[in-house]
């Protein structure tokens, strides 16, 4: 047989023996046969091209062919080096919609500063396209780490003993290990990953009392209303939350890093507020919320320390309606004070309120406490009585004497004292914390951020990565049809008309 | 350089003297209309059903994960757009060299000023011009489309230029296996063979075992070329796929050399 014949046939027989591989997703004997006799017809083929070459046989030959078979060396080895050296720099352009493998700057900080010796593993069940971006997310996450987290892909159905340990239920699942603890993520986004990798290598922040017993928002609760959400952030940030019914202690414990009072609907007993003084005279740190038309005595008590929250409702034009509610009773706000707790938001990382009173930083009890606002309305905002929208229905009308201008909608005081320094952090809006409205914009940062401020855990104020948004919706069916016609199909029939006369032209021609 | 511009401009031009280069362009353009239109359809639908108030409307824990214009357009699309270079590619390559070879005008080539690397080179660009001519056809609809829709162009230009540096790499193989024989049908074979074979090299892993699976990983086009439907475009990916042009470049010259020095 020719060597030709014998390349041909070996190079057919490759080619359907790999191809049935790609078909059926393994080797059947048909593949075996064909890649084993392709392999050796080739084998034969390249002894027989090399017994039979004579390439190199006189000088002039080695003269003429020795630079090109150097060259093509020397682009081998040339194209491996700098692949290698690319691949070890790892240098990438996300050109995502959304940027989804840039990290945020609270990840690169996770990473390399606290989120030592994790170890992830990817569970994936074979062909699932979803594992190919979590891949690339933990690719992206490894290469940021430097070192500090390692990963590995496993295939589902390969380690039943796996799942069963750590309860996966589907592919596409990161387990996360650090030491004996592990955190599994079921829909793994560099915001889960960013909680989960926070739960591992969160350190013990001490512990949050939490007011309850005068219609205080719940931290249980799991609904739309409740303050599940918080609290489970909280934790993820590494407090350990605790409950205190004020109206059964007189005093604050003295293991509070600080106390949080979610907009309590009824009056404080004296004594609860007797011992609040107390505390925050002896260095007590505060998160309060208070919501429109609730009156607690707790406005007195701010009072005392310079923040005046009257009960009256900030009304924003410049917001446009949410949730259905009426344009301007739920302030967008992207106006911040340059202070720790408002850290990174602005115009582009908002937050909003739903229904909020303002809070003003009135006087200073002393010289040298630090009254802030951190937060604005826009300077068309104005003040509307508190039941202004209890019909729900329309927006509140602005009286003519009402004046606009830029209303502080949270506030942070530091009292510094003989020992001890207290520190307030007030917000004029209780539901931003809620479940339906924490994951919102950046009302979760901005919540968080002030709990971190006020216990003095300033290193830890940062912007959390957030969810994706995992749909895009690009045309209406109608739309994507004209496109087809406008675009889509007339492109390759002007290509074949060109084509088809020009091949005339030239036959004729 | 002036007879290397003529030489690529007579590669253009023989190229699109047949009804070949027509029907490729037209092949490409027509079948990324009809499978970028349906893939965009389905998950139109898919959203819709999502959107209905039975389903829980647009929120976000109700769609799931993997409903996404990524997962759903992108990726497929890309996927059948690599076949489809895989099938093509080849069929335009074939000629380059060994057509002139089988009619001896290679001889008649080498009698010219140009130098045989300025042969390769002009051969090569102007190949490369027609993967690029074909891409550009079939990007002007899925283009237009996200465009119209308001999302970036980004992420498609990423999955494009992942099928454009696809496409080199398809014609790179193809051209030095057209370098090393006179026939066309034998250039084709090879290059469907060696495409087969770089495409994903996990075939491999069932006569070689798991030891060696991330070494062929590395050399496989298909794990590189996917990464571009993710939107990521990696230095690394780009040179290894350059590398492909520089290895062909070099086959294909010395190829040239050996025919001369016979």
């Amino acid at each position: 047989m020719m060597l030709g014949e014998l390349a041909l046939a070996g190079l057919v027989a490759l080619a359907f023996g790999v191809g049935s591989y790609y078909a059926t997703g393994a080797f059947g004997a048909f593949g075996v046969v064909n890649v084993a006799s392709g392999g050796l017809a080739l084998a034969a083929a390249a002894v027989l091209a090399l017994r039979g070459w004579r390439g190199f046989g006189s000088p002039d030959a080695r003269r003429v062919l020795t630079p090109p078979l150097l060259g093509l060396c020397a682009a081998l080895a040339g194209s491996v080096a700098l692949e290698r050296i690319a691949d070890a720099r790892d240098w990438r352009f996300d050109l995502t919609f959304e940027r989804r493998y840039e990290l945020a700057p609270a990840m690169h900080e996770l990473l390399t500063s606290r989120g030592g010796d994790v170890r992830a593993t990817l569970f994936c069940e074979q062909g699932d396209p979803r594992c190919r971006s979590t891949r690339i997310l933990l690719e992206t996450l490894a290469s940021a780490s430097g070192g500090r987290l390692a990963w590995e892909r496993e295939e589902l159905a390969d380690e039943p003993e796996s799942a069963d340990r750590f309860g996966i239920t589907t592919s596409n699942t990161v387990v996360l290990e650090r030491g004996e603890r592990f955190a599994k993520v079921e829909r793994p986004s560099e915001g889960s990953l960013y909680e989960a990798i926070q739960r591992l290598v969160a350190e013990p922040a001490g512990f949050l009392y939490v007011a309850r017993g005068e219609g205080e928002g719940d931290l249980r609760r799991t609904d739309d209303v409740g303050y599940s959400g918080f609290a489970a952030a909280l934790e993820t940030e590494g407090y350990r939350l605790r409950d205190l019914v004020l109206a059964a202690t007189d005093e604050i414990p003295a293991d509070a890093s600080a106390l949080l009072l979610l907009a309590p609907e009824r009056e404080l007993r004296a004594d609860a507020f007797a011992a609040l003084r107390r505390w925050l005279d002896g260095g007590g740190r505060l998160v309060v919320c208070l919501d429109p038309g609730q009156r607690s005595g707790i406005e007195a008590l701010l009072a005392e320390w310079g923040l005046d929250v009257p009960d009256r409702l900030v009304v924003d034009p410049a917001s446009g309606p949410v949730a259905g509610d009426p344009t301007g009773v739920n302030p967008i706000v992207h106006q911040f004070a340059d202070h720790p707790v408002a850290r990174g938001l602005g115009e582009t990382r908002m937050v909003f309120f739903r229904g909020a009173r303002p809070v003003i930083p009135a006087r200073k009890p002393q010289a040298d406490d630090d009254l802030r606002a951190v937060a604005f309305s826009s300077r068309r905002a104005w003040l509307a009585a508190s039941g202004a929208v209890a019909d729900g229905a329309r927006p509140p009308e602005r009286p003519a004497d009402a004046a606009e201008d830029y209303q502080p909608l949270a506030a942070t005081g530091r009292y510094p004292r003989v020992g001890s320094e207290a520190r307030i952090v007030a917000f004029g809006d209780c539901d931003f914390a809620a479940n339906r409205n924490l994951r919102g914009l950046y009302n979760q940062d901005l919540a968080l951020n002030a709990v971190h401020w006020a216990t003095e855990r300033t290193e830890r104020i940062t912007l959390r990565p957030k969810a994706l948004p995992p749909h895009q919706f690009p045309l209406t069916p109608q739309e994507t049809l004209r496109m087809l016609y406008g675009v889509g199909l007339l492109v390759p029939e002007l290509l074949l008309v060109a084509g088809g006369l020009a091949w005339l032209r030239r036959r004729s021609g | 350089m002036i007879p290397l511009r003529a030489l690529v401009r007579k590669e253009l031009a023989s190229l699109f003297g047949s009804p070949l280069a027509y029907l490729t362009l037209t092949g490409v353009a027509l079948v990324t209309a009809l499978i970028f239109f349906d893939h965009l359809r389905v998950y139109n639908q898919i959203l819709f059903l999502y959107s209905s108030t039975s389903l829980g409307g647009f929120d976000a824990d109700a769609i799931p994960d993997f409903v996404n214009l990524r997962d759903q357009v992108f990726l497929p699309v890309m996927e059948t757009l690599g076949l489809t270079l895989i099938g093509l590619v080849p069929l335009v390559t074939m000629r380059v060299f060994a057509e002139e070879r089988a009619r001896q005008t290679d001889e008649l080539l080498q009698t010219t000023l140009l130098s045989p690397t300025e042969i390769v080179l002009g051969k090569f660009a102007a190949t490369f011009v027609f993967v690029a001519l074909l891409l550009l056809a079939s990007f002007v609809y899925p283009a237009a489309s996200i465009l119209r829709a308001g999302l970036g162009l980004e992420h498609l230009a990423a999955v494009y230029l992942g099928l454009f540096v696809l496409g080199l790499a398809l014609a790179s193989i193809g051209l030095a296996c057209s370098a090393l024989t006179a026939s066309q049908l034998v250039a084709a074979v090879s290059a469907y063979a060696v495409a087969f074979v770089f495409y994903d090299f996990s075939w491999a892993t069932t006569f070689t075992g798991e030891t060696l699976g991330p070494l062929l990983d590395a050399l496989s086009l298909h794990p590189r070329f996917g990464r571009f439907s993710e939107g990521v475009v990696r230095v690394a990916d780009l040179v290894y796929f350059a590398g492909y042009a520089v290895v062909a470049f070099a086959v294909a010259r010395l190829s040239l050399e050996q025919a001369r020095v016979r």
